[in-house]
């Protein structure tokens, strides 16, 4: 009988020890978070793997087929195949605009996009950097994500990307304190600002049933803050042309896209954590707590993302001042009734069960 | 791993350094497959207008009649800072939660007449302009 654990411990202590410093340096945690789990490999291929979903279930809302022919599952490759023409194609800067930020600003964009899984638990320790004051990292990094996009539309100088930037800027204005209440409130349900402790808070009932205003406001938020139809006029195609992101072809539209959707799902996974219940779900028979853990917070945030994929079939574009009004007008009174009816509640709560 | 360990700032330095990494590996891979940069055509780095020759732009297009928005943003921002305040103290401590629950009502009665008053702002402005 070879045991196969045996023969490779063998081997393992033959190698020279720097060999053996390395391989321990990979298998140590801080780096199988960091790199495959819930980091870097997962982030991308999940990005990935939405904007395939995305672009199929458009299709089928369309009554058409979507992706076919690359890969043998629904073209499930078609998204390597687009990245590698994008990776192929001449890098044009345009003339006349803003060199350094022209380039410097996809990549930023990507980068702030990326960090935002950094503060993301997908279970009980299954994160990258648990801290205290998750959320407000979050939020702070996620505030940080439209410098980018604007400095994109003012290095590009050209008419396009100028009213898509001035709309951005407008549209996010807007929506930044809205998202900030309603995030108040699981905070303030919650007693925590540890992302980890506002999933235990929801063992009985997810905050999302607790707090339907909070919920409404986060999602019409979330979709304004990452440009999802209805709420895509800085990048409105068809309209002005393609927004800020006018001038931008090759690699760097390819990080400008990969960077909206890494976007759009770290906050899809932040609905699933805060307002879903995140990994509290049925237990599954003979899978440990560790494996079906981030299988319930994936699930979780794929149907909130399959809704936000399916309003882009269904809902036309709003206007600059109905985005503002609703924005200015109408979310920021409700995030605060939100606060009210949630501070009344665990006013009333020690009455109600003492 | 605790929360603020040692171990946790290492994992978010190694993914930092993970996530930085990540588009110069795209510039490199693009610098290997795309075409190499030959005789540079003038139409190819004109800003695009729709096919037609670039037309010079006077000022800027900036909407104005949405400045006041940009205005009170620095209002809400006090708000917003308020209520934060007003739930940490909340949380902190139950008895608390009585005298932030006033401070949130005020609030919410000052945001909402704010928002009956935000239309008239954009007319008293368009009104400036015209006349």
């Amino acid at each position: 009988m070879i045991d196969p654990v045996q023969m490779f411990l063998q081997f393992f202590n033959q190698l020279p020890p720097q060999l053996q410093e390395i391989v321990r340096f990979l298998y140590s945690e801080p780096f199988i978070k960091a790199a495959i789990f819930p980091g870097a490999l997962f982030s991308t291929l999940v990005g990935l793997f939405a904007v395939w979903f995305e672009r199929k279930l458009f299709a089928r809302v369309s009554l058409r087929i979507g992706p076919l022919h690359v890969g043998r599952v629904s073209g499930l490759l078609q998204l390597v195949a687009d990245a590698v023409k994008f990776l192929s194609k001449e890098r044009i800067i345009p003339e006349g605009v803003n060199r350094p930020l022209f380039v410097l600003m996809p990549c930023l964009a990507l980068v702030l996009s990326l960090l935002l899984y950094a503060f993301l638990p997908f279970g009980a320790g299954w994160i990258i950097f648990p801290s205290d004051i998750g959320l407000l990292l979050f939020f702070l990094v996620a505030a940080l994500t439209p410098v980018p996009i604007v400095l994109a539309g003012y290095a590009s100088r050209s008419k396009y990307p100028f009213i898509g930037m001035s709309r951005m800027a407008l549209q996010l204005f807007a929506y930044e304190i809205p998202l900030f209440l309603a995030l108040l409130g699981v905070v303030l349900a919650a007693g925590s600002l540890n992302l980890e402790k506002i999933v235990e808070a929801q063992l009985a009932v997810p905050f999302a049933v607790t707090q339907v205003l909070g919920f409404i406001v986060f999602t019409v938020t979330m979709l304004a803050e990452t440009e999802r139809l209805p709420f895509d006029i800085p990048t409105a195609e068809g309209e002005i042309v393609f927004g800020w992101q006018t001038e931008y072809s090759g690699v760097y539209f390819l990080m400008i896209q990969l960077a909206m959707f890494e976007k759009v799902l770290a906050f899809c996974f932040l609905a699933a954590i805060i307002y879903l219940g995140g990994w509290i779900g049925p237990p599954i028979p003979g899978v440990p707590e560790t494996i079906s853990a981030p299988f319930w917070v994936i699930l979780k945030a794929l149907l909130v993302f399959t809704f936000v994929a399916l309003l882009r079939g269904v809902y036309p574009r709003l206007t600059i001042e109905k985005v503002l009004d609703l924005g200015w007008r109408y979310l920021i009174p409700l995030g605060l009734v939100n606060l009210i009816l949630v501070a009344s509640f665990s006013l009333a709560g020690p009455i109600i069960r003492p | 791993m605790a929360a603020g360990s040692e171990a946790a700032l290492w994992t978010l330095f190694l993914y930092a350094v993970l996530t930085v990494v990540a588009p110069p590996i795209f510039y490199v891979v693009s610098l290997l497959l795309a075409p190499a940069p030959r005789k540079k055509l003038r139409v190819k780095l004109m800003p695009f207008e729709s096919g037609q020759a670039p037309i010079p732009t006077r000022a800027a297009p900036f909407p104005i009649e949405y400045f006041p928005y940009i205005i009170i943003y620095v209002a809400y921002a006090v708000i917003a800072v308020i209520a934060f305040i007003v739930v940490l103290d909340m949380i902190s401590a139950s008895q608390n939660i009585l005298r932030g629950l006033i401070i949130l009502i005020v609030l919410t009665f000052a945001s909402i007449y704010a928002s009956s008053l935000l239309p008239s702002l954009k007319q008293r402005l368009e009104r400036g302009r015209t006349g």
